[in-house]
């Protein structure tokens, strides 16, 4: 899924957010611990730019997952044949499960980023796709307990051996513009994401089931249409896929299959969203870049209103915590800074805290394994081995990290308590060294660990690795910074040997987004040029294994391969964290994934 | 005088033509590139391929180069490429003259509080007060926006809630208080130090003790002879300001949540956001040979001696 940088917040802009790659950073958990060494003073005045450093960026439930998601019970008369294994657990959290009636009006203020796009076809990333789903939707959504429900469809069936989908539209369904939508539009719209000059990045990932999508996408714009998409009526989409895929109704929540009004985009140009006609609960206002957006309520919303006049996201930053304390937005992501503070009972804050359920993602330290040291599996094993993850979570994070043995997050379909990754042991990690091509020191190679970044500290995690290769290998390792852009250049054209201050979101719920295009040998995610025939062959079955069972033991039996090649060293899984919300806000639900959530948000003072 | 200005101004157009052509070198052949920003992990060569295309990147450097000078001239600097479809003027526009005001309202902290320290300061030479300033000048002076300003919000807007955390009104706004003060700061210790010198240079001069011996009353000494002539280098100092007008204050910005160009400038560096950088560049490079023409001019008017050639 899209990265969402995670402190460091000041030097990576939101653009970057673009990204699926996750760009970790330990630093304020850092700061943290660093309380502890120096004086007061000094702390003080880091916990305050570090205040600043945070400012203006989305609150923490916004750097979950994006849309698609399969859900833990289909709707009614959905498909049959399930491939995607489903989600363990509801791990949504609704601030206050309200009491009292909801009622009208009220605004709900929050600081947000700037988003890349507010095109849906485009949207690859959170900070996007958070006000995406608020402005426009699609034929089906995902609903709090991130399951799939109708939405511009009041229902559908599915024939032909589970790859026929026929949508039957609601009745007098309107733009926010008032323009009717029509099967029509859904068509044109379908069509036009996957066109080369809409220039969407994700068409062919969410759309390419579809027959006749990637001859659309592949075309240079002479091919315009697809016949796995048919009109029958007004009210009646046929959408035909080239197998029976459970999880496309799925990929249908995500916002490149929403619909847009074509007169309404073809009039407005590039910057046609900014007087967007949408079918969400809100529609946008205003927006001026940098500055602030404001949405209003879609008084056409085909289902029951949104209960807020309008949302206000400052674009502007400012320090959150101090804005929250003021009064001057409703909700906010809690620093490290404030950790401590705000879970002392005494403290007034308290009694807004919340528990952001984790997100899906692992961080890691990549190996290029065409590149010497790293293409000798000893070498990679042994390098595994010296690393004791435990100890770091507990001293120098103080338990705020949950190391990674697996790649696939806990919770996650298809992970498996029975994986094992390598678990620290000096004696091993000695021999393995001592049985690699590269034991003697004087003739390995030099090894460079590259991390994103302008401000000159790595993340303690990689300055504590390279410690512990060092004082159990006598492996020794220098970690160079570079800047973003330069940085993403080199990992595209795997030109790192080794990378460090990067994670992996999901972005659907299927382990797929994972094992397959992480270390399938063709795959452009795998920056590491990691091959593996058996891994490749498993992936391979995976994709069009119908038994859901039998789908995630393939997955299961790749990642076990992968970890005991030692592809990568897994580093953590995220962690739940803190955030904060006024006792007037009702109903704002935190998901790890994004869902459409203001509509049922209400101001109650 | 008038010609030494034009001969000034007319070179300008040749010091943004040599500027502009290194900006374009470092962004053509440095590391980075704006699509992959963009695309990130959605990286495909295809598409990345098509996107350079569309945005004239696969071009020659010097029908890039060509294009963006033909465009330039016609007032047009091209579009932003993160900000799809908005042009660079109206994105940078509004975002510039925030800053401007902000430096506005920042430089009159500085120069209202810092001259009359200052000039208080050398007045007070030899008691305790003198030395006071000066050190608490430079404590001042060391002090970073990064500090001051979350503090500045600790006290006014937290604690005693007399102004709100964040936001901005424009220069006339009451909001604007507490950001002047954090970008004012050092510039108070600067106006205190170099006040303090000018008038402690004037205080020694001649004429003042003839203005005394004349039975001058010290107000009229004071302020018409002394702060006027300490003022006068005083003067050049502001015209600096002028070059750094348009500057964001980037920590002030993001610390306050003033939309300015701060963020955006660093932004658009890391994104390669090539029209974008371009149009900053060329703008700082301008106010910097305005500035420059303007100190020269102000020198020779201060001090006729003084000839511009």
């Amino acid at each position: 899924m899209p990265p969402a940088p995670a402190a460091w917040r000041v030097q990576i802009p939101p653009v970057f957010v673009a990204a699926k790659l996750k760009q970790i950073d330990h630093r304020e958990i850092r700061i943290t611990k660093m309380r502890k060494y120096v004086t007061p003073i000094i702390a003080a005045i880091f916990l305050v730019a570090l205040a600043a450093c945070t400012a203006g960026q989305p609150e923490p439930d916004t750097q979950k997952p994006a849309p698609i998601a399969t859900a833990t019970a289909l709707p009614t008369r959905a498909a049959k044949p399930e491939i995607a294994p489903s989600l363990q657990g509801t791990p949504t959290t609704v601030a206050e499960a309200q009491s009292g009636e909801a009622t009208m009006g009220g605004v709900f203020t929050r600081n947000w980023a700037d988003p890349p796009t507010l095109d849906p076809h485009l949207v690859t990333d959170t900070t996007s796709a958070g006000v995406v789903v608020e402005i426009f939707s699609g034929l089906v959504s995902l609903n709090q307990d991130l399951e799939i429900v109708p939405e511009l469809a009041e229902s559908w069936s599915i024939s032909g051996g589970g790859t026929v989908y026929e949508f039957t539209l609601r009745k007098d369904l309107k733009f926010s513009n008032g323009e009717p939508v029509t099967t029509e539009d859904f068509r044109w719209s379908l069509e036009r994401a996957a066109h080369p000059d809409t220039e969407s990045p994700v068409a062919e990932i969410y759309l390419g089931d579809i027959l006749g999508i990637n001859e659309i996408i592949k075309g240079r714009g002479d091919v315009t249409s697809a016949e796995g998409i048919e009109v029958i009526d007004e009210r009646t989409l046929r959408l035909t896929i080239d197998g029976p895929k459970a999880y496309f109704l799925a990929k249908l929540t995500y916002p490149t299959a929403y619909v847009l009004d074509r007169e309404n985009v073809e009039s407005g140009g590039d910057t046609w969203t900014d007087n967007a006609a949408g079918t969400g609960p809100f529609f946008l206002e205003e927006y001026r870049i940098g500055q602030r957006m404001v949405l209003a309520r879609n008084e056409n919303y085909w289902g029951r209103k949104a209960y807020l006049d309008n949302v206000v996201m400052n674009l502007a930053g400012g320090v959150s915590m101090s804005m929250y304390e003021n009064d001057e937005i409703d909700i906010t992501g809690v620093g490290l800074a404030d950790v401590n503070r705000v879970q002392d009972p005494s403290e007034e804050l308290n009694k807004d805290l919340i528990r952001v359920p984790p997100q899906f993602s692992v961080s890691y330290i990549g190996f290029n394994v065409n590149e010497p040291p790293f293409d000798d599996r000893n070498f990679r094993r042994a390098l595994n081995f010296a690393v004791d993850k435990e100890t770091i979570a507990e001293h120098v994070y103080s338990g705020l990290v949950r190391p990674a043995y697996g790649i696939i997050p806990p919770g996650f379909p298809g992970f498996s308590e029975e994986i094992d990754g390598i678990h620290f042991n000096v004696e091993t990690a000695k021999n393995m060294l001592a049985e690699s091509k590269y034991a003697d020191p004087e003739t390995r190679p030099r090894i460079t660990v590259t991390i994103p970044g302008t401000g000159g500290l790595p993340g303690r995690d990689v300055q504590v690795v390279k410690d512990m290769w060092s004082e159990h290998l006598g492996v020794e390792i220098e970690i160079q910074q570079v800047e973003w852009a330069t940085y993403l250049q080199d990992l595209n054209r795997s030109r790192l040997q080794a990378w460090g201050g990067l994670g992996w979101e999901a972005d659907y719920p299927d382990p797929q987004d994972f094992i397959d295009i992480l270390f399938y040998s063709e795959s452009p995610g795998n920056h590491g040029a990691y091959g593996n025939d058996d891994v490749d062959r498993l992936v391979e079955q995976a994709r069009t294994e119908q038994d859901v069972i039998r789908r995630v033991q393939l997955y299961n039996e790749a990642e076990q391969l992968i970890l005991d090649d030692a592809a990568w060293l897994p580093m953590w899984f995220d962690t739940e964290g803190l955030a904060l919300i006024k006792p007037w806000v009702h109903n704002y639900a935190f998901t790890p994934i994004i869902t459409p959530k203001l509509k049922n948000v209400y101001i109650q003072k | 005088m008038l010609t030494y200005g034009l001969r000034r101004l007319l070179w300008t157009p040749v010091l943004l033509l040599i500027i502009s052509f290194f900006v374009f070198i470092l962004g053509t052949y440095g590391p980075g590139d704006p699509v992959e920003v963009r695309l990130g992990n959605n990286y495909t060569p295809e598409l990345a391929e098509r996107l350079r295309d569309r945005l004239g990147l696969n071009d020659p450097f010097f029908v890039q180069y060509g294009r963006f000078l033909g465009n330039a001239l016609r007032g047009d600097l091209g579009e932003s490429l993160t900000f799809r479809g908005r042009d660079v003027i109206t994105l940078i526009g509004p975002k510039l003259l925030t800053s401007a005001q902000l430096n506005i309202a920042g430089s009159i902290v500085a120069f209202g509080f810092g001259v009359p320290l200052g000039f208080y300061a050398a007045k007070r030479q030899g008691t305790w007060i003198d030395p006071t300033l000066v050190l608490g000048a430079l404590v001042i002076f060391a002090l970073p926006v990064f500090f001051t300003g979350p503090f500045a919000i600790l006290i006014f807007a937290v604690g005693l809630d007399w102004v709100p955390v964040s936001g901005w009104g424009g220069l006339f706004d009451y909001r604007v208080i507490l950001p002047a003060l954090t970008t004012g700061l050092p510039g108070i210790a600067v106006f205190v130090r170099l006040m303090r010198a000018s008038t402690l240079d004037v205080l020694g001069q001649e004429y003042i003790q003839t203005a005394r011996s004349k039975g001058l009353r010290a107000l009229v000494v004071n302020y018409r002879h002394v702060a006027r002539n300490a003022l006068l280098p005083i003067v050049t100092v502001l015209g600096f300001t002028i070059a750094g007008l348009f500057g964001g204050s980037l920590i002030t910005e993001l610390i306050f949540g003033i939309p300015g160009i701060g963020r955006l400038a660093l932004e658009s560096v890391f994104s390669r956001d090539y029209p974008v950088i371009m149009a900053l560049t060329l703008l700082g490079a301008t106010s910097l040979v305005i500035a420059n023409l303007i100190i020269d001019i102000i020198y020779t008017v201060i001090d006729p001696r003084i000839r511009l050639q």
